[in-house]
């Protein structure tokens, strides 16, 4: 365990509040008493990250890893300032290296490694690193993601797409889609419980849906079956039933369901979700699953993923252009979707706009990274003297 | 008729029964429904129907689960044709000589594999004389030469040259990547017919250069 001063302290309890200025504030002070301390410095290179200010914060990385040559959390903001300033990838590459041998199970260091030497032209490197990020954990959507681009530019749309929608149907975002429009933001504090639902419509819709937020299948396809018991025409119950069947990879039964819902309600958008999702996961139904998803997007225009969805199935339509306006569009509503930065970046590819592709390809890492929150996990770990 | 058929096709589904549903497909191709519309017309509203049966309790979760499984193998039959028609007209790719720039002539061609033309793809670092060779060899009227670098754009000259020292200035040459995209009077300069910004304008630019060929030959003929 480290020991730290009451000011470093201080710094870091602001900065785990987002009080950056006054944690930096708090910093400075903490070198006037002690300016060789590279957890300090390696905190202040977060701060400064931050605040974008990249080439600070390369000063404070590097100073902390000159300190103390084992700082990861260091190592961490010091390649994630080179590569979102950019122009930095010979550099960075070094960092992620040593970071990925450091912390061997950093997922996020592998796929940064990887765009880093994606970056410098070592495409072989690349694809390794970002299987390597894979076979750490399947689920990493920006290797996938990685994966696609690299498979885009070696093999051309038709083999990248469905590696496009793998890494989509990784990333949780996906499901957050069906859960707005069905008005379900939050899990449920406690689990439902059947037994205690009233037994009325409205209440076993509203109960079978919390239970689907909380990933309890069983629970609401039991609420479902006694709505539609009652009243088998029930469009909303059929909706939920679709994606209840989606979720189980039951897709003809999912089908079957969202196109009786559509039969009885036209426009209904959690069914409109589910269609175009079973549409989108079958081979030659790519110009169905567009139409459908126009629909959805009719419905529901204001959410990003509608429109990351509906231009992946004018990828596979070979309509680039009007891909790239329906990412451009999801960009514009949501700046943090990776899932569009990354379509987008291929949309930009088929059109020789390489500079553009490799920017897009850097702001869904600025935006990924900044989610994760490794940095504390690091720091946490470092200070901890390697027993988190 | 339709309706009346995709009634047919849920009952073949229900009753587990592949071969009749094979049959109900082919009944419905016979009477002049076009595969790519065998999906909307047939398929989807069995679909709808096996879910209205299930939601009303007609058939329990086993039958349906089973019928689904009989949609799944009747599915391909139905399917829209994934792969588009064989256009019948050959294009030759390829990357200028000493240009080792492989992404957009990859996704081009790629993107016109799709579409259905014959592309013939030399790859990255092919010399004039190549172009000519493969032009010869498949009797290709129509030539696509990328290049990223100035150096080796202002070199696709040479190809030109090459086609019609051999006598061949009926081959229409389009031109790719970014020096011609940036500069579209440096593809007047190299001889090229057009310039390809992208992978959809390629083949819409292809298409359009395919169909101008035929009109001309049948004119001609």
């Amino acid at each position: 365990m480290r020991e730290r001063s009451a000011t470093l302290a201080a710094a870091e309890s602001l900065a785990r509040q987002g009080a950056i200025g006054a944690a930096v504030a708090a910093c400075y002070e903490a070198l006037a008493i002690d300016h060789r301390d590279p957890l300090v410095r390696a905190l202040l290179a977060h701060l400064m990250l931050e605040g974008d200010f990249y080439d600070e914060a390369i000063t404070e990385a590097t100073a902390a890893i000159e300190l103390d040559p084992d700082c990861s959390p260091a190592y961490l903001a010091l390649g994630l300032a080179y590569d979102r300033r950019g122009g930095m990838s010979d550099q960075s590459v070094l960092v992620w290296h040593e970071l990925a041998e450091v912390e061997e199970d950093l997922v996020t260091a592998h796929v940064q490694l990887g765009e880093a030497f994606a970056a410098a032209a070592f495409q072989d490197e690349a694809l390794d690193s970002w299987k390597r990020a894979l076979e750490l954990d399947p689920k990493e959507a920006r290797a996938t993601y990685n994966l696609a681009i690299a498979s885009l530019k070696r093999e051309g749309m038709a083999l990248a797409l469905p590696l496009f929608r793998k890494a989509g149907e990784l990333d949780p975002s996906q499901d957050e889609l069906f859960f707005v429009l069905l008005g379900v933001r939050d899990r449920p504090a406690e689990p439902v419980d059947p037994a205690a639902v009233e037994p009325n419509r409205e209440a076993r819709l509203a109960a079978a849906a919390l239970a689907l937020r909380d990933e309890d299948l069983f629970t609401a396809a039991e609420l479902v079956r006694l709505t539609l018991d009652e009243v088998a025409d029930d469009p909303q119950a059929l909706a939920l039933a679709a994606y209840v069947y989606l979720k189980q990879e039951a897709t003809n039964e999912a089908m079957a369901c969202a196109l009786r819902a559509l039969s009885i309600e036209p426009t209904l958008d959690t069914a409109l979700y589910s269609l175009g999702v079973v549409y989108a996961r079958r081979t030659g139904l790519n110009r169905h699953a567009a139409r459908v998803f126009i629909a959805l997007a009719k419905q529901a225009g204001g959410q990003a993923l509608v429109h990351v969805l509906l231009a992946e199935s004018l990828l596979g339509l070979q309509r680039y252009q009007q891909a790239g306006r329906a990412y451009r569009l999801a960009v514009r509503l949501d700046p943090a979707c990776v899932r569009a930065r990354f379509g987008l970046a291929a949309a930009y590819l088929t059109e020789g706009r390489y500079a553009e592709a490799q920017w897009e390809i850097r702001r869904a890492a600025y935006y990924d990274t900044k989610r994760q929150g490794l940095f504390w996990r690091l720091y946490d770990r470092y200070t901890s003297g390697g027993d988190v | 008729m339709a309706a009346d058929e995709a009634a047919s096709l849920y009952q073949a589904f229900v009753d587990q029964d592949p071969a009749s549903a094979i049959q109900v497909v082919e009944r419905a191709r016979a009477s002049g429904i076009a595969q790519d519309a065998l999906f909307d017309t047939l398929y989807a509203p069995a679909m709808a129907l096996l879910g209205g049966a299930w939601a009303s309790g007609a058939i329990d979760e086993i039958a349906f689960t089973q019928a689904a499984v009989v949609a799944e193998q009747v599915g391909s039959f139905v399917m829209p044709s994934a792969a588009r028609r064989d256009t019948g007209v050959t294009v030759i790719v390829g990357t200028m000589h000493r240009d080792h720039h492989s992404i957009g002539h990859t996704i081009v061609a790629a993107t016109l594999k799709e579409a259905g033309f014959r592309v013939n793809d030399l790859g990255v670092d092919v010399r004039p004389s190549d172009f000519l060779e493969r032009v010869e060899e498949t009797g290709a009227r129509i030539v696509i030469v990328f290049a990223e670098m100035m150096q080796t754009a202002r070199a696709a000259l040479r190809v030109r040259e090459m086609l019609l020292a051999s006598g061949r200035e009926d081959v229409v040459i389009l031109v790719g990547g970014g020096p011609f995209s940036a500069d579209t009077a440096l593809a007047r300069e190299v001889g090229a017919n057009g310039v390809i910004p992208g992978a959809e304008s390629a083949v819409k630019l292809v298409s359009r250069v395919a169909a101008d060929l035929v009109a001309r030959e049948a004119g001609e003929g």
